[in-house]
């Protein structure tokens, strides 16, 4: 199924990166990873925090930009699949939504930006570390269950970061 | 100077298109992602806000660092790349042509619209943008700041003096440091950049 044509969603507008139209900055794992190492070293809880809202808030505007302009969209299956699509074309990696309900979810993530990322700069981790996949997840679930933000809160059980298999990732109401 | 923007803004274009079977964008010798500008900006002015009035100068830092160490890995991967050697590497007569070509690449990368100003060999450079993504973006979400607010920008600036002039990588990230006299989230008509020697 072709969801969206999305070679053609990426377009510059003047000097400016947009997809469908909403501007993005392409940035390496050094940044993401050196951004997220500094905020957890120096907020701790707080600085986890702020990269899942961060990461929540944006997806969750971005995904509600996107299915307002793909008006076919519109079952659960065709808006996780287009979520999908999104992430692994953003080049966030590959995440799979397993078992997907209005109250609670199961997902897992065999690939990862953060984790390759992660991995690369500094190694194994002693706790899981893909908070910005969490948070990415919480913001697709709740715009496509028509939830407001913090309505999911999404716990990630393994994580690649730390040498498991998969990242794995565990969403329920809040 | 030989070098054509228009064509490294589109040998990064037709590259970020490309995906490896596990979602992965490898480009120009490094991951890249593509999202939101408003998560950066978030990140950082936030980051910014939650340290408080008393640990702002302490943030700044931070951020900049950030933003240095990642510039000056990320160019060095991207001078090093398979892409640099075939599009760039053609139109670099000196060592001034390197930094005009890491400008290209950044303004490819969505970072604003960059042009040099000034550059003094191994001395000083001064980058100007008119539009970019951080001061936008904290203007549209906070209004008119009081101080300067393109801490990436800031940073990167350093880390390609650092690169093209600093000495041996990787020893040389903070040879140099930069400035952002004027910022357009201040009220500025735009936003400059001028990156010198440390002092230390």
């Amino acid at each position: 199924m072709t969801i969206f044509d999305w070679q053609n969603e990426l377009n510059r507008d003047g000097h400016r990166v947009v997809i469908s139209g909403q501007p993005i900055a392409m940035h390496c794992h050094h940044y993401n990873i050196n951004l997220q190492k500094t905020l957890e070293e120096t907020l701790g809880a707080e600085g986890v925090q702020l990269l899942y809202r961060s990461a929540e808030e944006t997806n969750y505007n971005s995904l509600q930009h996107l299915f307002n302009q793909y008006k076919k969209i519109r079952t659960l299956k065709s808006k996780l699949e287009m979520a999908s699509l999104l992430y692994q074309n953003c080049g966030l990696g590959i995440i799979h939504f397993r078992k997907v309900r209005p109250t609670s979810a199961y997902i897992s993530s065999t690939s990862s930006h953060h984790v390759t990322g992660w991995l690369a700069k500094h190694g194994r981790r002693e706790t899981p570390g893909c908070h910005f996949t969490r948070g990415w997840i919480a913001g697709a679930l709740e715009v496509i269950y028509q939830h407001p933000l913090g309505f999911y809160v999404v716990e990630e059980r393994q994580c690649k970061m730390k040498r498991d298999e998969a990242c794995v990732f565990h969403v329920k109401e809040r | 100077m030989a070098i054509d923007v228009s064509k490294i803004i589109h040998a990064v274009m037709e590259g970020s298109k490309i995906r490896e079977s596990k979602g992965i964008i490898p480009l120009f010798g490094v991951y890249l992602s593509l999202f939101s500008v408003n998560y950066y900006n978030r990140l950082s002015f936030d980051f910014e806000i939650k340290m408080g009035q008393q640990r702002e100068a302490e943030a700044r830092t931070l951020l900049i660092e950030a933003a240095q160490e990642c510039g000056y890995a990320t160019f060095q991967g991207i001078r090093d790349s398979w892409e640099w050697e075939q599009v760039v590497t053609p139109m670099v007569e000196n060592k001034e042509d390197q930094i005009l070509g890491f400008v290209a690449v950044a303004v490819a990368f969505g970072w604003g619209d960059l042009a040099i100003e000034e550059l003094d060999p191994g001395e000083k450079l001064v980058m100007r943008a008119s539009d970019s993504y951080e001061a936008r973006g904290y203007l549209e979400q906070y209004g008119l700041a009081k101080s300067e607010k393109c801490y990436m920008l800031r940073g990167v600036t350093a880390a390609f003096m650092a690169l093209v002039y600093g000495g041996d990588y990787p020893d040389s990230c903070f040879t140099f440091a930069a400035q952002e006299p004027r910022c357009r989230a201040k009220g500025d008509p735009y936003c400059e950049f001028v990156a010198r020697r440390s002092s230390d």
